[in-house]
């Protein structure tokens, strides 16, 4: 049966991925359908129950400032709130929330079923409508026909996906769930090129049966952060504490005793794990010298004694989980609720993505999240958003956007996964951000929220609200660089407690600022500089700009000096085999990943700044503009 | 076009000459032709000019010819220098342009430029490509011989510190929640400290007689009488500063030193190798073997009249295998003969006298081309000017990374543009391959 109404956008899934695209979608004003196989597990958090974290949170901000769900979603379920790195600098501060799973479930399926333009369908996809190299539309499980322009396929961990406990392993798309086996089969048969990755969870515990007197209390700030720019936290659930234990060399024995029947060890798992988040039995291998390893015991939420343990994800046999698990401090009676468990799962290169995540072969057909080899919620949100945008505008007729490098981490995730491939599970870190100085929390807002305006996804609530703020940072940046302080009119009691010593000529209150040892509070009270903005926020974001002002500066002209190469498109019929002076390896190279720009292929693995100078002569022998040669000395 | 930056580089082909060109190319050459010149000459009228140092000597007096953007080989402003053609003279210009900013030019980056500004046809497309092409192969030869030895070891220890010192750095910020004490604030300045020193040190090794100390071995194999001083005199030929003793205790190897076509060479000299029960001179001979163990090239000198001597044999037998040997049969004028040279199995034999100068020109031409040097490479020296100015631009960074008090953010921008501008030396460092050193190091993930 064709079902009887034309959807613009359909999105294949409703996790954090799949409900940031409909949204976005949804906010364009697009005709979006949802479909998922269960609506009671939309926004489900299958992994730890935590939203954020360094170079995550920064995600996750992002994807507020584009109008996104998650970090609404986190300040109604999240029940500890914390900064981590408060007492480094800005660009690496962090928030990090750890979530209620039933309340986030809610927060996002609200916001879905609310959401004008948004249809929520329950029935697996089994199928693709091809016509030619355009998506046309998706089958369902009973045969239904939904046709669409655009598709964005967020289909997590549950293409082909097995589930290992022990040497035991059963087809799932995550515990509890089904797979997608028919689609797996039939994206391979689309020559998408695939491969598979591996991740796992911890056994999950019955609170009641802990001893938490044994353990260190890990509180929340106080006060607690908000995670949204429109967050309150007035408005957050009651706070919960969590909890550290760790390991010990008798838990290491019981799981060494057990490593002849760990499916990890004895090659039954293919998939490739990540190395930043090993099971526990990779961890007291790959590091036998260390004798306990930290277990942060974290509260699943307000209305279940559930807890994660997090650090022992594991998939040894169930017999061997229990023994671990009772091994360490404060869980000796624990009873588990929920085995640990592996799951392999299909993934495709996503350097067969374009940077608006459209795959280069299937024409309206768009990836995002888990699927593209990221692993992580808020990854896969902003993949999610980014898609949801993306398919938008190609249901629209208009230009693909997506965000560059040195303006989100976004742009830092996307540029990566589709020039450099992924060979684990890919993860945000601010290490991977060049452009770390200009790539912060406090200010995703600023860099983000005006571009969403246009792209259609921010609301006038918020539009109106960032306004305001932005208008305000400006005024007071300018009211700070108009006044003077004179030194014979400061006195000098105010000159020492506030700047340390008194200045020798005038200066301006933005200079005074730049000094690492002034604050803004501080420095407001001196004579005639006072009272400030009052705005926290506002106040806070004049005083980081203007603390990181030279470096910030000296970044904006490295993006400006690359700013011309980096944008300039390579054709995507190009055969780079027959570009005269390519090596063979950058032929080779450049042919597996027909880059879209020039920036594109200088980061590409093997690619040579030679390269890229033969690549520009080529580009640029194509352009009928030659001029003569002038009449000064040649030579080679 | 975007604004680039300030290029310069020897244009000339190393070698002996009248002249010798320095070219320069950029967006707003005014100014720097001002400093280096004291005045801006007039477009395209060779104008006589001293060429200044720093402190405002003159390094050599020469030609200036200016060309103002657009109407020049580049389409930028050019600054073309003809000095006088010595190989140390040219150095010291280009030296000075670097000085004022400029940065060495990449290889085949001049004619990059005039073709990306339309100074070129169609038809002269194809052969800019080539030129990048062969010109990059080229300079990377350079480069790799410009790494040899211990700027090379040097260079790397300090990559090394680096890359460990950025790892702790950046595993302290983005791992704040793993139990781990990465790095103590004070320890991470007395690491910086370290590397500042080992920089420092390597700055000292790369400038301590530069390339002269570090250029291509060769081993002279022959016995005293065979004409070892006069061959090398004759090589030397023309060139300035010509042949130079250094000094050792007379048991180590012999070195010396001379220039051919701008390509320095070091001659170990292996007359001193003989049995011996004396302990210090059987270090002084170990030492003399090491050398002959890193040789490019050997050249065995024999009297013509001769042949070969027995002690020869054994050193030749030693030799490193693959390394080219040249057999030179010297003192032909003696024997009435012509020069010529002729192969067999591998090696070359020339026929030559260094007294009268028949045949060196053969000898020259063979020699250069043993150790792998063309005639018109663009040279060891410049390679070596890229690795300096990068090793300058990291110390700019590395003292910037110093002021960054307490503020470990900064201070890790900072090493990562020391890194970044490592990089045309070690090949690139990228974020996957820090995290992997992190991974590999620490157990981090919950």
């Amino acid at each position: 049966m064709l079902y009887p109404t034309q959807f613009d956008v359909i999105v294949i899934g409703g996790g954090h991925a799949g409900a940031e695209a409909a949204l976005a979608a949804a906010r364009m004003g697009m005709k979006t359908l949802l479909l998922t196989h269960n609506i009671e597990t939309l926004g489900q958090m299958s992994c730890n129950p935590s939203i954020g974290g360094i170079g995550k949170g920064h995600l996750v901000k992002e994807v507020d400032a584009l109008g996104g769900a998650m970090a609404a979603a986190t300040d109604e379920a999240g029940i500890q709130f914390r900064i981590l790195n408060s007492s480094k600098g800005p660009a690496v501060r962090a928030t990090r929330a750890q979530a209620d799973r039933v309340l986030y479930r809610q927060a996002v399926r609200s916001r879905l079923e609310n959401q004008p333009n948004l249809w929520l369908f329950q029935q697996a996809v089994d199928d693709l409508l091809l016509e030619q190299d355009r998506v046309v539309g998706v089958v369902t499980q009973l045969g239904l026909h939904f046709r669409a322009q655009a598709i964005v396929l967020t289909a997590g961990t549950f293409l082909a996906g097995l589930v290992h406990v022990g040497l035991s392993n059963y087809q799932a798309g995550r515990a509890g769930d089904p797979p997608s086996i028919t689609l797996a089969h039939r994206l391979r048969e689309l020559a998408l090129p695939v491969k598979r990755f591996k991740t796992g969870t911890p056994p999950r515990i019955d609170g009641r049966t802990l001893d938490y007197s044994v353990m260190v209390e890990q509180p929340g700030d106080i006060p607690a952060p908000a995670f949204s720019f429109l967050g309150d936290p007035a408005r957050h659930p009651r706070q919960l504490p969590c909890w550290i234990t760790s390991t010990n060399s008798h838990t290491h024995e019981i799981i060494r005793g057990g490593l002849d029947r760990s499916p990890l060890y004895t090659g039954l798992i293919e998939g490739v794990g990540p190395r930043y988040c090993p099971s526990i039995e990779d961890k007291i291998t790959r590091f036998s010298g260390k004798d306990a390893h930290q277990i942060f015991v974290e509260p699943e939420g307000l209305s279940t004694h559930e807890i994660y343990p997090n650090g022992i994800s594991t998939s040894l046999p169930f017999d061997v989980q229990v023994e671990l698990v009772r091994s360490i401090r404060g869980f000796e009676n624990a009873h588990i609720t929920r085995p640990g468990y592996a799951i392999e799962y299909d993934y495709f290169d996503p350097v067969g993505l374009k940077n608006s995540l459209e795959t280069k072969t299937i024409h309206g057909l768009f990836f995002a999240g888990q699927i593209n080899g990221t692993t992580g919620y808020e990854e896969a949100a902003a993949q999610g958003i980014l898609a949801g945008i993306n398919a938008g505008l190609s249901v629209q007729e208009k230009e693909a956007w997506h965000p560059t490098r040195d303006q989100a981490y976004l742009g830092v995730m996307v540029d990566d996964l589709i020039t450099r491939g992924v060979v684990e599970p890919y993860r945000m870190f601010t290490s991977r951000a060049e452009h770390r100085l200009l790539l912060r929390e406090d200010n995703a807002d600023l860099r983000l929220t005006e571009e969403g305006r246009r792209l259609g996804v921010v609301d006038d609530a918020r539009w109106q609200y960032f306004e305001v703020k932005r208008e305000a940072i400006a005024s007071e940046q300018e009211r700070l660089k108009s006044t003077w302080v004179n030194p014979r009119l400061l006195p000098q009691e105010d000159a020492e407690r506030v700047l340390g010593k008194g200045i020798e000529h005038e200066y301006s209150l933005l200079d005074l600022l730049r000094r690492p040892d002034v604050d803004y509070p501080a420095l407001m009270t001196l004579p005639g500089a006072g009272p400030g903005v009052s705005d926290l926020k506002v106040s806070e974001q004049v005083e980081i700009q203007a603390k990181y002002q030279g470096y910030i500066s000296r970044q904006l002209e490295e993006i400006a000096r690359h700013q011309h190469y980096e944008t300039m498109a390579l054709p995507p019929e190009l055969d780079y085999r027959e570009v005269h002076g390519l090596s063979i390896e950058g032929q080779h190279k450049l042919n597996q990943h027909k880059p879209e720009t020039l920036g594109q292929a200088a980061r590409i693995s093997g690619v040579t700044p030679a390269a890229i100078s033969v690549l520009l002569v080529h580009l640029k022998r194509g352009v009928p503009q030659i001029k003569t040669v002038s009449n000064s000395k040649k030579s080679a | 076009m975007p604004s680039t930056d300030i290029i310069a580089a020897i244009a000339t082909a190393p070698g002996r000459g009248g002249i010798g060109v320095v070219r320069v190319s950029g967006n707003g050459l005014a100014d720097f032709a001002l400093a280096l010149l004291g005045k801006t000459p007039k477009p395209r009228v060779a104008t006589l000019s001293n060429f200044l140092a720093a402190n405002g000597n003159t390094i050599d007096q020469g030609v200036a010819l200016f060309f103002s953007a657009p109407h020049s080989y580049t389409g930028e402003d050019v600054l073309e220098l003809q000095g006088h053609g010595g190989a140390a003279v040219l150095r010291m210009v280009l030296g000075r342009c670097l000085e004022l900013g400029a940065r060495p030019a990449e290889p085949g980056e001049f004619t990059k430029r005039a073709f990306l500004n339309n100074k070129m046809d169609l038809a002269q497309a194809e052969s800019v490509a080539d030129l990048i092409d062969a010109s990059t192969t080229e300079a990377a030869k350079s480069a790799m011989r410009s790494l040899r030895g211990e700027f090379s070891g040097a260079v790397h220890r300090l990559v090394e510190s680096l890359i460990n010192l950025r790892m702790l750095v950046e595993a302290m910020l983005d791992f704040p929640e793993e139990d781990i004490d990465f790095l103590a604030e004070s320890n991470a300045f007395g690491q910086l400290a370290e590397i500042r020193t080992q920089l420092g040190n390597v700055f000292r090794q790369a400038r301590q007689g530069s390339l002269l100390r570090e250029g291509l071995h060769v081993v002279l194999i022959g016995q005293p009488n065979v004409g070892k001083s006069s061959l090398l005199n004759r090589l030397a030929g023309e060139e300035v500063a010509i042949v130079t003793p250094v000094a050792g205790t007379t048991r180590d190897a012999i070195r010396q030193h001379i220039e051919i076509e701008g390509v320095p060479l070091h001659f170990i000299d292996t007359a001193g190798l003989r049995d011996t029960e004396d302990e210090v001179e059987k270090m002084g001979i170990a030492r003399t073997w090491s050398a002959i163990r890193q040789a490019n090239a050997a050249l065995l000198l024999v009297d013509a009249a001769q042949g070969v001597a027995p002690a020869d044999q054994e050193i030749i037998a030693a030799l490193p295998p693959g390394i080219p040997l040249l057999r030179i049969f010297n003192k032909i004028d003696l024997l009435d003969q012509g020069p010529r040279a002729t192969s067999d199995d591998g090696a070359m034999d020339i026929y030559l006298s260094a007294k009268t100068g028949v045949g060196i020109d053969l000898l020259h031409d063979h020699l250069l081309r043993a150790v792998g040097w063309q005639s018109g490479s663009e040279g060891l020296f410049m390679a070596r000017a890229r690795h300096l100015g990068a090793l300058h631009e990291a110390e700019e960074h590395l003292a910037l990374a110093e002021e960054c008090n307490g503020q470990i953010e900064l201070f890790a921008e900072e090493l990562r543009l020391a890194q970044d501008a490592l990089s045309s030396i070690t090949g690139e460092f990228t974020a996957d391959d820090l995290l992997g050193e992190i991974f590999s190091r620490f157990c981090i993930g919950k």
